[in-house]
C-alpha cells in the first residue's frame, strides 16, 4: 500500500471523537509499604550494589594501572585465550594489551578485522569503555561507532567495562533524557544491565543464555 | 450432508462459548500446567510488585504513560509520517503494510533478493499475529529458508510445534521435564532436566544460526516518532545478536508502538520493565536507529521498517481505541484469575488473557473469537494492574454488546433477556415469576438445596448447590413488619 | 438520616434474611429506613451479558422507583449492585443526557453496606460478638471500583470473639461473575476452588463478605464438597438480634 494512502486512512479515522475513561484504581500501584522507595546517596556504591544483586562483578579502583592488573589478572585465571576489544583511545591509555600478551593472551583490536564474527565468536573476553553508567539500575550505556563494535559486549561469555567513575548517571529517566536532547543519536545504543539472563525455564534463572553470563565492570577514580 | 465440524462450528457460535469451554476443559484437567502457571505469576506478581514500590510516583507514571498514548493515536498519521521521515533520512528503508500478507511478501521478496538462507527472529508477537515464520516457509517454499527464533522460550516452543501461551514468557506452560524431552529430540541425545544443561545447549546451536543468518527479524517494543527509533527490550542479548551481527535487520512494528518523542521512553521502558517481568530494566534495552554508520565494523547495512496496520486502524476514533495503548508487558494475564486457571492456549489466539480477549475479536472479527470476551468474570484485575490503565473490563462489555448488537448472542439468549427486562420492568410480573419458581422448585429441593436443574442452569448445579427460593422474600417480611 | 433500603434480587428472594440484618444495624444506628417497594432487578445480569438496552430498561425503572423517595443515601448490602449503579448506569446513559443526569444524581447517594456505616456514619463498632477465626473476601467491584476494602475488615476486628486472619492470594476473584458462572462453569468452579484451598490453609472456619452473590457462588461449592464453613454476610455479623432468629 502507498504510503499515502496508509497514511490518510489513519488520519482519517483519528478524526472521530473521543471517549473518556474511567480513572484505573491505584490500589495495587500505591502499595502500603512504601519503605523499598530510596534516595540514591553515593552513585558508585549504588551502581556495584546494583551490579551485584543482578550476579554482575564491579569494583571500584583506584586508577588504570589496577584496572589493567584486574584485566590481566582475571584473563590469566580464566585462561583466556583471545581478547577482543573496542579500538578507543581510553583503552589505549589502559595498555593492558602488552601485559595480556606477555601472559599469552591474543588481543585482538576492534580495527580493521577481516570477520568481525570470526573473532569476536571466537574470543574468550569483551573489554570496552562505556558512555555513561546507571547507578539506579547497575547499567552500562553503550554507544556503537567506529572503533565500538557492538559484538565486543555480546559474543564472548565475558564481558569486562572500564568505566571512569564520573561518567555514573543517577538514575534511567536521567541518561534517556541526556539523549533526548542530542540532535543525533548513534545507530546502536544500549543499555546494558548486568549479565545475559534467561527465566524461560520454570522461572528459574539462566545466565549466559545468548550474551555473557559474566559481567565485570571497573569503575575507574 | 452437513460436515460434523461445521455443524460444531456452528453449533459453538450458538451457544456462545464452546471453543474457550472445550479448551479450557483440557487445561483444567493437567495439573502440571496449572503448577507452572502457579509458580511463574507467583514469582512475576512479588518481582512486580517489588520494583513498582521502588517508584517515587508509580501512579503518576502510569497517568503520564496513558495521556501520552492517548495523544499518539489522536495524531497517529502524523507521528508515523515523522517517523517514516526520520528512518529514511538515516538511510533506512520504511514499507507500510496494510495486512499480515504485505509483510510476508516484503519479508519473502527481500529474502529472494538477498539469497539469504537463514534468518534468525528475536521475540516478536507480531509477527507470531502474522504467522510470518508458517508463511515464509509455505510461501517462500523455493527459498528453502530457514527461520529460526532465537529467544529460548520461542525456540523451544517453535521446536515443540507449539503457540506461546504467554505475550512475555512464552512456554511458561511447560516445565523443565518437558523441554528436556523437546530438547532432547532435537539434541540427538538425552539431555537432563536442569536449567543451566539446558541453557548451555540452546546458546552453542543457536550461536551457529546467529553467525551464520543473513537477515535479522525483530518487533520492537516502541518506536520514536522524532528520531526513527526503535526500542527493543530483551534480557538473553538474541534481539542484540539478531539487530547487530546479520547484515540485515528488519523490523516488523504494529503502527501502535508509537510515542511521540525520546524521553517518552523513560516513561515506558521503566514501566514495562516492572510490571511485566519485575526488573528495574532488562538486561538489553536497546535503541537502534537505522542502518550502520560506514566506518562501522558491525550492525546491519540495510535497516528496513515495516510498519503494520493489520487491523489496528479500525480502532482508531472508535470507542475501542485504547485497547492501541497496550504496551505487551503481559501484566494483565498474570493477575487474571481466568487465565491462571487455563493458560494461555485455552484462548485460541496469539494473544491471551484480557487483551487478548479484547484485541483478538477486535482485530479479527466477533465472530473469530466469538467467546473470548466472555473467558472472564470481569473482575477488573486488568484493569489495576495495567500500567497504561487501558479499562479492559469496560473493552470487554462493549464487545459482549456489540455481539448482541450484531446478532451473534443467540435466540436463546435473546428471548431470556426480552423476559427479564419484561420482569424487572414490571413488579408484578416479577412478584409472579418469584411464585412461580416457589412451586416449580418443589420437586427439586432436596436437604434444603437445590442440585439439579436444566440447561442453561445446570452450568451451576452441575458443580455447585444452590439454595432454594425463600418461603418469603424480603419484600413479604418487610410488609409483615421486621422485629 | 433518612436511608432507602436497595434490596437486590437475590437477597430479596433467595437470602431476604441479609436484608432483614441491614435492616436492623441500620435501625440499632438510629437511622430512619424506608424499602421501596417497587424495586426489582438493578439489570446486572443482562447488563454482563452485553444486553445494554435491556440492562437501560431496567436502570430506568430503578430511577423511577428510587426516584420517587425521598432519602439521604441509597444503601446496598452488595458492594456489586452498588457498583452497577454508582459507575455503570452512567457507563450505560453516557450516550443520553438526560438519563444520565438522573443516574449520576442517585448513583452519587448509592452506598454499599459498609461504606455507608464506616464513613456516612462514622460508625466501626457496633458490640456484636461472633465466635471464631474468619477471613474477609472482598467482591472485585468493592475493591475495584469502590475501593471499599478496609472499611469492612476495620469493622469485622471490632467484632468481640472474631479472629481476622489473611489468606492468600485474597484479591483474586472468588468466580461467580455473573452469568459467567453458568456460561463457562468449569473455570468459574476451579477459580472457587483456589478460594477454598486457600480458606482452607488459613485455618479459618468462617467466610464473611460484603456481596451475598460471590457467597452464593462459594457457599454452593463449600456445600458442594462437603467443607463446614460458616459463610455470612457483613450484616449477619453485625445483626443486633443474631441468635434470636433463624
Amino acid at each position: 500500500m502507498r504510503r499515502e494512502e496508509f497514511l490518510e486512512n489513519i488520519r482519517h479515522r483519528t478524526r472521530y471523537g473521543r471517549y473518556k475513561p474511567t480513572k484505573a484504581p491505584d490500589a495495587s500501584w500505591t502499595p502500603g509499604r512504601r519503605a523499598a522507595a530510596r534516595e540514591i546517596g553515593d552513585p558508585a556504591a549504588r551502581f556495584l550494589e546494583e551490579l551485584e544483586a543482578l550476579g554482575g562483578h564491579g569494583r571500584r579502583v583506584g586508577g588504570l594501572e589496577e584496572a589493567r592488573d584486574y584485566v590481566v589478572g582475571l584473563a590469566r585465571s580464566s585462561g583466556a585465550r583471545l581478547l577482543v576489544r573496542w579500538d578507543v583511545e581510553e583503552l589505549e591509555r589502559l595498555g593492558a594489551d602488552g601485559p595480556l600478551r606477555e601472559a599469552g593472551v591474543e588481543v585482538a583490536v576492534w580495527r580493521e578485522l577481516e570477520d568481525f564474527r570470526e573473532v569476536a565468536g571466537r574470543a574468550d573476553i569483551g573489554l570496552s569503555t562505556a558512555e555513561w553508567a546507571i547507578a539506579e539500575t547497575g547499567s552500562l550505556v553503550l554507544e556503537s561507532g567506529p572503533g565500538k563494535g557492538r559484538a565486543v559486549a555480546i559474543l564472548p561469555p565475558t564481558y569486562v567495562a572500564v568505566v571512569p567513575v564520573e561518567r555514573l548517571v543517577r538514575t534511567v529517566s536521567e541518561a534517556i533524557r541526556m539523549y533526548a536532547k542530542r540532535n543525533s543519536l548513534p545507530q546502536n545504543l544500549c543499555f546494558h544491565t548486568g549479565p545475559s539472563r534467561s527465566g524461560d525455564i520454570e522461572q528459574s534463572l539462566a545466565t549466559g543464555v545468548h550474551g555473557p553470563g559474566e559481567v565485570h565492570v571497573l569503575l575507574v577514580d | 450432508m452437513e460436515k460434523t465440524g461445521e455443524r460444531a462450528r456452528r453449533e459453538g457460535i450458538e451457544s456462545g462459548v464452546e471453543g474457550f469451554n472445550e479448551r479450557a476443559r483440557r487445561a483444567l484437567a493437567d495439573p502440571e500446567l496449572h503448577d507452572s502457571i502457579a509458580l511463574f505469576t507467583r514469582k512475576t506478581l512479588k518481582g512486580r510488585a517489588a520494583r513498582l514500590a521502588e517508584l517515587p510516583d508509580a501512579p503518576g507514571l502510569r497517568e503520564r504513560a496513558y495521556h501520552i498514548k492517548q495523544e499518539t493515536m489522536a495524531n497517529l498519521d502524523r507521528y508515523l509520517a515523522q517517523m517514516a521521515d526520520a528512518v529514511e533520512e538515516r538511510g533506512g528503508n520504511v514499507f507500510f503494510a496494510e495486512t499480515g500478507e504485505d509483510v510476508v511478501r516484503y519479508v519473502g521478496e527481500l529474502a529472494r533478493k538477498k539469497g539469504a538462507k537463514v534468518i534468525t527472529k528475536s521475540k516478536s508477537m507480531a509477527t507470531e499475529e502474522i504467522e510470518l515464520n508458517r508463511r515464509l516457509e509455505e510461501e517462500y517454499g523455493e527459498l528453502e529458508l530457514e527461520v529460526v527464533e532465537t529467544d529460548l522460550g520461542e525456540w523451544i516452543a517453535q521446536l515443540a510445534g507449539d503457540a506461546p501461551s504467554h505475550i512475555v514468557a512464552p512456554i511458561m506452560h511447560m516445565n523443565r521435564r518437558q523441554i528436556a524431552r523437546v530438547l532432547s529430540r532435537v539434541a540427538g541425545e538425552p539431555l537432563p532436566p536442569d536449567v543451566r544443561a539446558l541453557a548451555g545447549f540452546a546458546r552453542r546451536r543457536l550461536r551457529e544460526k546467529f553467525l551464520a543468518a543473513d537477515i535479522g527479524i525483530s518487533g520492537a517494543n516502541f518506536g520514536v516518532a522524532e528520531t526513527g527509533t526503535i526500542c527493543l527490550v530483551t534480557n538473553e542479548g538474541n534481539g542484540r545478536m539478531v539487530t547487530s551481527i546479520p547484515p540485515v535487520h528488519v523490523v516488523v512494528m504494529g503502527i501502535e508502538k508509537l510515542v511521540p518523542r525520546f524521553e517518552d521512553l523513560e516513561v515506558f521502558v521503566q514501566l514495562l520493565a516492572r510490571n511485566g517481568t519485575g526488573q528495574k530494566l532488562t538486561v538489553y534495552t536497546s535503541f537502534i536507529t537505522g542502518p550502520r554508520g560506514a566506518d562501522e565494523l558491525d550492525g546491519p547495512e540495510e535497516f528496513h521498517l515495516i510498519l503494520m496496520d493489520n487491523g489496528r486502524s479500525k480502532l482508531l476514533g472508535t470507542e475501542f481505541e485504547e485497547a492501541l495503548y497496550c504496551i505487551r508487558c503481559g501484566s494483565c494475564l498474570n493477575v487474571c484469575p481466568v487465565y491462571r486457571q487455563t493458560g494461555g492456549h485455552a484462548y485460541g489466539s496469539t494473544y491471551s488473557g484480557p487483551i487478548g480477549a479484547v484485541i483478538t475479536p477486535l482485530l479479527k472479527g466477533d465472530r473469530e473469537a466469538k467467546d473470548l470476551p466472555h473467558a472472564s468474570s470481569l473482575c477488573a484485575a486488568c484493569w489495576e494492574t495495567c500500567p497504561v490503565g487501558i479499562p479492559l473490563h469496560d473493552l470487554l462489555l462493549k464487545l459482549r454488546s456489540r455481539q448482541v448488537e450484531e446478532g451473534l448472542a443467540g435466540k436463546a439468549q435473546e428471548i431470556a433477556f426480552k423476559g427479564f427486562e419484561e420482569a424487572v420492568e414490571h413488579p408484578a410480573a416479577y412478584r409472579a415469576g418469584a411464585r412461580l419458581g416457589r412451586l416449580v422448585q418443589r420437586p427439586l429441593v432436596r436437604d434444603g438445596s437445590v442440585r439439579r436443574l436444566p440447561p442453561p442452569l445446570s452450568g451451576w448445579t452441575d458443580f455447585r448447590d444452590l439454595p432454594p427460593l425463600a418461603e418469603r422474600s424480603f419484600r413479604e417480611l418487610w410488609r409483615e413488619g421486621i422485629d | 438520616m433518612r436511608v432507602a433500603l436497595f434490596i437486590p434480587c437475590y437477597v430479596d428472594l433467595i437470602s431476604p434474611e441479609v436484608g432483614v440484618s441491614v435492616f436492623r444495624v441500620l435501625r440499632s444506628q438510629g437511622v430512619e429506613v424506608v424499602y421501596p417497594e417497587g424495586q426489582t432487578c438493578c439489570g446486572q445480569p443482562a447488563f454482563n451479558s452485553g444486553f445494554f438496552k435491556e440492562a437501560r430498561g431496567a436502570a430506568r425503572h430503578f430511577l423511577d422507583v428510587f426516584g420517587g423517595e425521598r432519602f439521604d443515601y441509597v444503601v446496598c448490602p452488595s458492594g456489586s449492585c452498588t457498583t452497577m449503579v454508582s459507575h455503570y448506569y452512567p457507563f450505560l446513559f453516557r450516550e443520553l443526557p438526560e438519563d444520565l443526569e438522573r443516574a449520576e444524581s442517585i448513583g452519587g447517594r448509592v452506598r454499599e453496606f459498609s461504606d455507608f456505616l464506616s464513613n456516612v456514619l462514622g460508625a466501626e463498632e457496633f458490640g456484636a460478638r461472633l465466635e471464631g477465626r474468619a477471613v474477609f473476601h472482598c467482591g472485585c467491584h468493592q475493591r475495584r471500583e469502590l475501593g471499599v476494602l478496609e472499611e469492612p475488615q476495620r469493622i469485622l476486628r471490632n467484632v468481640e470473639g472474631l479472629q481476622l486472619v489473611g489468606w492468600e492470594n485474597e484479591e483474586l476473584c472468588c468466580g461467580f461473575g455473573g452469568t459467567f458462572s453458568v456460561k463457562m462453569p468449569e473455570v468459574s468452579v476451579a477459580m472457587a476452588d483456589e478460594k477454598i484451598r486457600a480458606l482452607e490453609k488459613s485455618g479459618a472456619d468462617t467466610l464473611v463478605s460484603c456481596d451475598p452473590s460471590c457467597l452464593l457462588h462459594l457457599k454452593g461449592r463449600l456445600d458442594r464438597t462437603g467443607h463446614g464453613v460458616r459463610v455470612l454476610h457483613l450484616a449477619q455479623v453485625l445483626d443486633p438480634r443474631r441468635g434470636r432468629v433463624g
